[in-house]
């Protein structure tokens, strides 16, 4: 707060640089520890005391990628990279099925006043505030009648809970803030709704497309409880399947660092990357960044 | 009328939940000709002419564009050019792209397209900026793209929706003397909507005053400015705006006589004017400013005065303490002295004070006092 | 689920033109309807469960029974645990969340390069899945090697803090886990806020020589209070949510210490089998979360429209 005496004072600045360095230590330390243990062999790991200085091992991770780890005693499967390919192709098909749902609702809702239509839009975002097992639990005994347990399509469409409130309160506050003019004038000189729609509307909400798309990845990666109840082990990304891997691999520690190194990597790149849209997308497009 | 070329419209009526946006309008614009929506904000002339585009449900009421009825169709199936106010520009396509796009709609192959664009954009003097996206253009050159679109397709009708209201005052004086003769050439059926009365006295064959979603008079330009169908359309259509003083007519010799403001004179009027609440209106530029007192002149002080264009703006309060504004050419005695006011009352008019109905088209056969 | 309803005020364009023209927007909107009715059935189906006897260990005992699992919860020691659970948990991780969150924000106010790259360095853990960063702190307070276990044991010189492991401490664990993930959620939407917020005021402030304690107290937190308000409600219907971090941790344990509601209705439906008493614990958590989302989603549109202006 520059606006008080105290705190331009040195004392001031002083006190602010070591809470600052307190936050930052607290909340990035964590990040890093994992990173280093994931860069150690277990011997080094065990070490006692801690050191900040050691030789880097890329064992770890050469483990995860070949799927077994070699050992005195035997080798072991590490099925982690599976994980990882669930964890994409979850996250990117809802993602997707999403957008193709959820854009043209979006359009709907911000362009048209029409009876039931914010009550189809509340439902849907009251989605976001449910709580999840209140659906998963009874849902996980129809999925075992309908085939959809334990399969993609199944946890696609459950994904959906996740990514569709997202994707249309972010994208629909983009539509509204685009004037329809641009859209009517397109309308006029003679070109059809629909592509008024894909040539105008889209392109102008592009950059929001894009963002809550990027968003609804990260938090659709994210999910633990879907997949713990719906799949079983070939189907489940690395939320559910790293706790897995702690149960079952017991004490090497290393590959569980890498692995949990290799499942946040992809969310963090992508939060850096879309970074200005993420308080849009925190808030379901309620504040802006 | 609906065989007839041009736009035709039959007593629409647009609704916005349980209110009246437009009640009752009817309307025939001939090919070539210019009609002119004018009224204050907010009175529906946008309305109107976004129902004619049919980006605004008719409720009720036809809509029929060179004889083809087109009250249910799409926006873009009724063969119009429309420039929009904050000229709605696609921001993500060149100045070429926008102004080609009613040509691709109509699958123009690109050789014409080309050709047509560099035609209106020459007409048009943009030729220049036709690769620039539209944040690149000034307002001016946006505005000119903006009407490009709207004539390049040589549509039937053409809507223009207050094109000069979001440029500067150079451009609009610029534009006003440029636009009938860009608008004779299209031959098209014009809607024309604008706020500004100097705008439509220059640009309308007809003008038509909107208000409270109803036509309240439709006539040549001029006829509106000097008969004016109500108190309200001659205050809206005037600036600065008519003076309205009250009267309380009497039997005169041949007509009523009305006295107001210290003035008396006798006018051709229905006789039932006699013996009601009148208000006189005399336009400012009726009324002339002498140093000098003079036969039929009434006296006032010279509260103020503003030039406005070439003319200069004078307030005057007369004996009674009434405020009259007088629109004079050349010089006038400097705010606080004497002056004498006469009223060349061949356009005045009498309404009604409680209706605010013009009571008869007045013109003096006399002079009392 | 289908009436937190509240219309927005807002002009927006009639469909137009041809009758299929009318039908447009429900053509636009019911495909993501019908996707989310699949979701839905299960809603009711959790409630209908809830009215009965339901144990899938012994479907033949199966039966309607109204409202006694609801009432059996009243004298059920358990049912109570749980409530005191939720709430200790949600107290615990709302509060210190929201301060620390104010007080970070209002440290990174500022819009300095360092400050906004701080920012975006502490989006990191709230970008890392919950379920993970339970278990890096898993790994972190591993008795044998954590660095955390380490440091309390050598700089604090307790030796057998066991973190998770112990019932008294499990709780602690658990909300520093929720505070390291969350604390940045709060933060990142308060500096908004304060970003956001109209410099007239502050300057006049300053010129006036109002003090730094008064200008907080009667200025900054005053206007920052709809932004405090929606993310405070935001992160009460999550946190009394909690499971993520509960089950990836402790599963609920030690002993009950970190029963929260949906591990409890967890446990209760894969362990215990026992589908009736599940759906019923989730119908009472969804009560609670259905008010509280009436009360934020008014919030919530307050900001959106600010947001995004009057249309």
């Amino acid at each position: 707060m520059a606006h008080t005496d105290a705190h331009s004072s040195r004392l001031g600045r002083l006190l602010r640089g070591i809470a600052l360095t307190a936050v930052v230590v607290f909340f990035l330390f964590p990040i890093v520890w994992i990173v280093m243990m994931s860069f150690q062999t277990n011997e080094q790991i065990l070490r006692i005391p801690p050191r900040l200085v050691f030789e880097p091992t890329l064992i770890n991770y050469k483990a995860l990628i070949s799927g077994k780890l070699v050992t005195a005693a035997g080798s072991l499967d590490l099925p982690f990279m599976r994980n990882l390919g669930n964890s994409v192709l979850l996250s990117a098909v809802s993602v997707l099925v999403s957008l193709v749902l959820g854009v043209p609702a979006a359009y709907a809702f911000a362009r048209f006043r029409f009876r039931l239509g914010e009550n189809i839009a509340f439902t849907l975002l009251s989605f976001r505030f449910a709580p999840p097992l209140l659906v998963l639990l009874p849902l996980s005994l129809y999925f075992q009648d309908l085939g959809l347990a334990n399969t993609y399509t199944g946890l696609i469409w459950v994904y959906q809970l996740i990514c569709l409130p997202l994707i249309l309160w972010i994208v629909r506050g983009y539509f509204e803030d685009a004037s329809p003019d641009v859209e009517h004038a397109y309308r006029v000189d003679g070109h059809s709704w629909w592509r008024a729609f894909t040539r105008i509307a889209i392109p102008l909400a592009g950059p929001g497309i894009a963002a809550a798309g990027l968003l609804a990845f990260i938090f659709a990666w994210n999910n633990f409880v879907f997949a713990l109840i719906l799949a079983s082990a070939d189907k489940q990304p690395v939320t559910v399947g790293a706790l897995a891997f702690v149960t079952a691999s017991g004490i090497q520690y290393g590959q569980i660092a890498a692995a949990i190194v290799l499942s946040i990597l992809p969310t963090l790149a992508l939060a850096l990357y879309a970074q200005r849209w993420l308080v849009e997308g925190l808030s379901l497009g309620a504040v802006k960044g | 009328m609906s065989d007839q070329r041009g736009l035709s419209v039959h007593a629409l009526e647009v609704t916005f939940g349980r209110n009246h946006l437009l009640r009752g309008i009817d309307l025939d614009v001939a090919r070539g000709e210019t009609l002119v929506l004018f009224g204050p904000s907010g009175v529906g002339k946008t309305v109107l002419l976004r129902a004619v585009a049919g980006l605004e449900p008719a409720a009720r009421g036809q809509i029929i564009i060179d004889g083809r009825d087109v009250t249910t169709r799409g926006p873009d199936a009724r063969g119009l050019g429309m420039a929009f106010q904050n000229f709605a520009l696609y921001p993500h396509m060149s100045a070429r792209d926008n102004i080609a796009s009613p040509l691709v709609a109509r699958g123009v192959a690109r050789e014409e397209r080309e050709r047509r664009v560099g035609a209106v954009a020459d007409l048009l003097r943009i030729a220049h900026v036709l690769g620039h996206a539209p944040r690149e253009l000034s307002n001016g050159q946006k505005q000119r793209t903006a009407l490009a679109r709207a004539l390049i397709g040589a549509p039937g009708v053409l809507l223009l929706d207050d094109p000069l209201r979001n440029v500067d005052a150079k451009l609009r004086y610029e534009m006003r003397l440029e636009l009938p003769r860009l608008l004779r050439n299209a031959g098209a059926a014009t809607l024309y909507v604008t706020q500004d009365y100097r705008e439509a006295m220059a640009l309308g064959d007809r003008v038509a005053i909107l208000l409270d979603g109803t036509i309240a008079q439709l006539a040549a330009p001029e006829d509106i400015y000097d008969r004016p169908a109500s108190r309200a359309v001659a205050r809206l259509f005037g600036d600065p705006p008519i003076n309205l003083l009250a009267c309380r007519p009497t039997d005169g010799a041949g007509g009523v006589q009305v006295t107001a403001a210290g003035l008396r004179r006798v006018l051709t009027a229905d006789r039932g004017a006699i013996g009601r609440e009148c208000l006189l209106g005399l336009r400012p530029d009726a009324i002339d400013v002498h140093a000098q007192p003079r036969p039929g002149a009434a006296p006032a002080e010279l509260v103020a005065t503003t030039p406005l264009h070439e003319r200069l703006v004078v307030l005057l309060r007369s004996a009674g303490g009434e405020e009259v504004v007088a629109s004079v050419l050349g010089a006038v005695p400097a705010p606080g002295s004497q002056v004498w006011f006469s009223a060349e009352t061949a356009h005045a008019a009498l309404f009604d004070a409680a209706s605010g109905a013009r009571i008869a088209a007045a013109a003096p056969i006399m002079e009392a006092a | 689920m289908s009436d937190i309803a509240h219309p927005v005020a807002a002009v927006r364009v009639h469909a137009t033109g041809p009758r299929s023209a009318r039908l447009l927007p429900y053509v636009l909107s019911l495909p993501a309807l019908l996707v989310c009715i699949g979701i839905l059935v299960p809603f009711g189906t959790a409630a209908w469960y809830s009215l009965q006897r339901y144990n899938l260990a012994m479907p033949f005992t199966r039966g309607f029974i109204g409202l006694d699992t609801y009432l059996d919860f009243l004298s059920d020691p358990d049912f109570w645990n749980t409530v005191q659970v939720s709430a200790i948990y949600t107290a615990a991780t709302v509060i210190l969340e929201l301060l620390l969150g104010l007080g970070i924000a209002l440290l990174l106010r500022q819009s300095t390069r360092l400050n906004n790259a701080i920012s975006v360095a502490l989006l990191m853990p709230l970008m890392t899945a919950p379920a993970i960063a339970a278990l890096m702190w898993k790994l972190m307070t591993n008795p044998g090697f954590g660095v955390l276990s380490w440091l309390v044991a050598r700089g604090l010189g307790v030796s057998d803090f066991k973190w998770a492991s112990d019932p008294r401490t499990s709780m602690l664990t658990v909300v520093l886990v929720d505070i390291w993930v969350y604390t940045p959620f709060m933060m990142i939407l308060l500096l908004a806020g304060l970003r956001s917020l109209p410099t007239q005021p502050f300057e006049a402030a300053r010129l006036d020589g109002v003090p730094g304690r008064f200008v907080f107290f009667r200025i900054t937190l005053p206007m920052l209070m709809p932004y405090i308000v929606t993310a405070t409600l935001f992160r009460l219907l999550d946190s009394i949510q909690q499971f993520d971090i509960v089950y990836a941790m402790t599963q609920g344990g030690p002993g009950d210490s970190l029963m929260v509601f949906q591990v409890r209705a967890y446990l209760e439906f894969f362990q215990y089998t026992n589908v009736g008493r599940s759906a019923a614990l989730m119908m009472i958590l969804w009560a609670i979360t259905y008010a509280l989302s009436n009360v934020f989603v008014k919030q919530w549109l307050k900001l959106r429209e600010r947001a995004h202006g009057a249309h």
